[in-house]
């Protein structure tokens, strides 16, 4: 006969009621776990999506997702022009939030070049890939757009044409996806006074040089729209994915590119490990200690609860001992409802996590690993806190049994 | 047959003006079938002498005997005290005392389980046959009367077959008829099944039933 089984039985509403608790806690146990695996994905999801066997980045950076990455469009020729070099792609990646009707988008906007970007679609829930070079967008699912949904960017108006699944930067935002040549409009987009500022700045600059005092009317061409150069230089791309023709020369390319002063180069495991050691180790980090102390919390509220049953069975545990019961049935009944109550409770956390989680603005995945780890976790948490139950059981009295 | 045997018992609890000597070289025998009352005012020692004689707390001096076999001697127990009150020891209290989240048959079940009787389920069956419960086996033991709740007890008790039954005021929790039938019980199983029984009691309304009583005053035995 189990006795903690026949116990929880007779007061069954009650136990359930402390094991939901309980059960709570451990949701949030849960959820830290699969907040953390999502960082971990969504850190590297993008990453991977773009098939990059080397990506070479700013010297000295990074970059481009756990630093700022800024190199020059003609990096991305230059390396296309390696041998060994299938081919070179420029990136340009920035994080936007715009007002959409009542509430925000935000995004990471990423952008790829044209037109190779049309055989490098992601795989697609709806609509289609980026067909043409401008006014097009593809983006994720969780931001609530819908195909043909129009948005408007540096005062253009962009059509999504498809949409992606659990597409997500590194920072857990959505990523959209619009050509180089769109993502750089985007992010050189100045008011025009800003950029009349800029004019004006200029023609001050040039009248307090000789020349210009000398030549009036070279302030004329910076006003000329044929000879007037831009306002501001083409925005620079953050790094450029470079493919090898053979997966054996990678290392070749890696070490030709690392003798160029102005970039820093890296495969593709060491970039994702880079991603993961900047981006995530903080929130990693946070999570555990998130996770450690509700655990602690839950095993010091497991541990009352189980010590407050055994002290109202102090009377039945002197009559069981009284009436010889081997000390580890005594110990059982006591640990065997700490770890019913553990196992109860992470049931409930496990059920209420797949009900609420995806409903989650960070995604929170769980794996079957995770769930076997954070139970394996609750197991040991619902022992420990029947420490202090089965020591009071041991200790209690037979002869309390005979004194009323 | 001697079911038990104690011999110059002593305890003594505290010490210099706070000493208190609940036990003064006391010694019984308890013969197998025979039921017996220990009878005495409060605070003369009889709970001490049942602590004792019970192994719950032994005594400070002194030697007990359990069908034939030393298993005190002084103040040490001769093996595990859990394993000895298992072999040869039931316990009825005051209160029934019943596990408050078994049934009447599975708190006697649960005893034969301790008590290592196999098959359990066929030797509860048949002591709430013998002891008139079997209709109320399924009742858990706030819907039975005080004295359903003392025979379950009683049944309780004897599961593991044990040669001495310890009766600590068994009837006081009970109105004066239903004590009585409850102590006629008493003399039934000792007679019935062999077992030495030893009742604590203050009610000399029912001294007829028992075959022998002592009486204990200031921690000495009377015969």
């Amino acid at each position: 006969m189990n006795l903690a089984f026949e116990e929880v039985r007779h007061g069954v509403g009650r136990f359930a009621a402390t094991t939901a608790g309980i059960g709570l806690l451990f949701t949030v146990v849960l959820a830290m776990a699969g907040i953390y695996n999502g960082l971990v994905d969504d850190a590297t999801i993008l990453l991977r999506s773009l098939h990059a066997d080397v990506w070479v980045v700013q010297q000295g950076t990074r970059g481009p997702f756990a630093d700022t990455s800024r190199l020059d469009v003609s990096v991305e020729s230059r390396v296309a022009a390696v041998a060994g070099v299938r081919r070179a792609r420029g990136l340009s990646y920035q994080v936007l939030q715009r007002e959409a009707g009542r509430g925000n988008l935000r995004f990471a906007l990423v952008g790829l070049p044209w037109p190779e970007c049309r055989d490098d679609a992601p795989p697609l829930v709806a609509g289609r890939g980026l067909e043409q070079a401008h006014g097009e967008l593809v983006a994720d699912a969780s931001l609530g757009l819908s195909v043909g949904a129009k948005v408007s960017l540096a005062r253009e108006e962009f059509t999504v044409v498809g949409l992606t699944r659990q597409l997500l930067a590194s920072s857990g935002d959505a990523v959209v996806l619009a050509t180089l040549a769109d993502a750089q409009l985007v992010l050189a987009d100045l008011p025009a006074d800003a950029v009349r500022t800029e004019r004006e700045r200029r023609a001050e600059r040039l009248r307090a040089t000789d020349l210009g005092r000398g030549q009036p009317s070279l302030e004329g061409l910076l006003a000329d729209p044929e000879w007037r150069p831009p306002a501001l230089a083409t925005p620079p791309i953050v790094a450029v994915l470079v493919e090898a023709d053979d997966p054996a020369r990678i290392g070749e390319i890696r070490a030709a590119l690392a003798a160029w002063p102005d970039v820093s180069v890296f495969a593709a495991a060491e970039e994702e490990r880079l991603l993961l050691d900047g981006v995530v180790e903080k929130p990693r980090r946070q999570l555990a200690l998130f996770a450690a102390i509700l655990l602690v919390t839950s095993s010091v509220l497991i541990g009352a609860i189980v010590y407050a049953r055994t002290l109202d069975k102090t009377h039945t545990i002197a009559v069981l001992k009284l009436m010889g019961a081997p000390r580890r049935r005594i110990a059982g009944m006591v640990l065997q409802q700490s770890w019913a109550m553990g196992a109860l409770g992470y049931a409930i956390a496990v059920a209420v996590g797949a009900q609420a989680f995806p409903h989650f603005p960070r995604r929170v995945v769980l794996d079957l690993v995770t769930i076997g780890a954070v139970g394996a976790i609750v197991l040991a948490v619902s022992t420990a806190a029947s420490l202090l139950g089965v020591r009071y059981a041991l200790r209690v009295d037979p002869g309390q049994a005979l004194e009323g | 047959m001697e079911a038990l045997r104690a011999e110059h018992l002593s305890k003594h609890y505290g010490a210099g003006a706070t000493l208190v000597r609940a036990l003064t070289d006391v010694s019984l025998r308890l013969e197998s079938g025979a039921v017996c009352a220990l009878l005495g005012p409060s605070g003369s020692g009889k709970s001490t002498l049942v602590k004792a004689l019970g192994l719950v707390s032994l005594p400070d001096a002194g030697r007990i005997w359990m069908g034939g076999r030393l298993v005190v001697d002084g103040d040490a127990a001769l093996g595990s005290l859990d394993v000895l009150r298992r072999r040869h020891l039931g316990f009825v209290f005051q209160k029934a005392n019943l596990i408050p989240f078994l049934s009447a048959r599975k708190n006697v079940e649960l005893a034969c389980e301790i008590g290592g009787v196999e098959p359990p389920r066929r030797r509860t069956d048949e002591l709430l046959a013998y002891l008139e419960l079997a209709h109320r086996a399924d009742a858990m033991p706030t819907e039975l009367s005080g004295g359903e709740q003392q025979r379950v007890a009683v049944a309780r008790a004897l599961a593991n077959r044990p040669a001495i039954l310890l009766a600590d005021e068994p009837t006081a929790a009970l109105d004066r008829e239903r004590g009585r039938a409850v102590m006629e019980l008493f003399a039934r199983v000792a007679h019935e099944q062999g077992t030495a029984v030893l009742v604590v009691t203050h009610d000399h309304r029912t001294l007829d039933l028992f075959d022998l009583s002592y009486e204990m005053e200031d921690g000495r035995l009377k015969a």
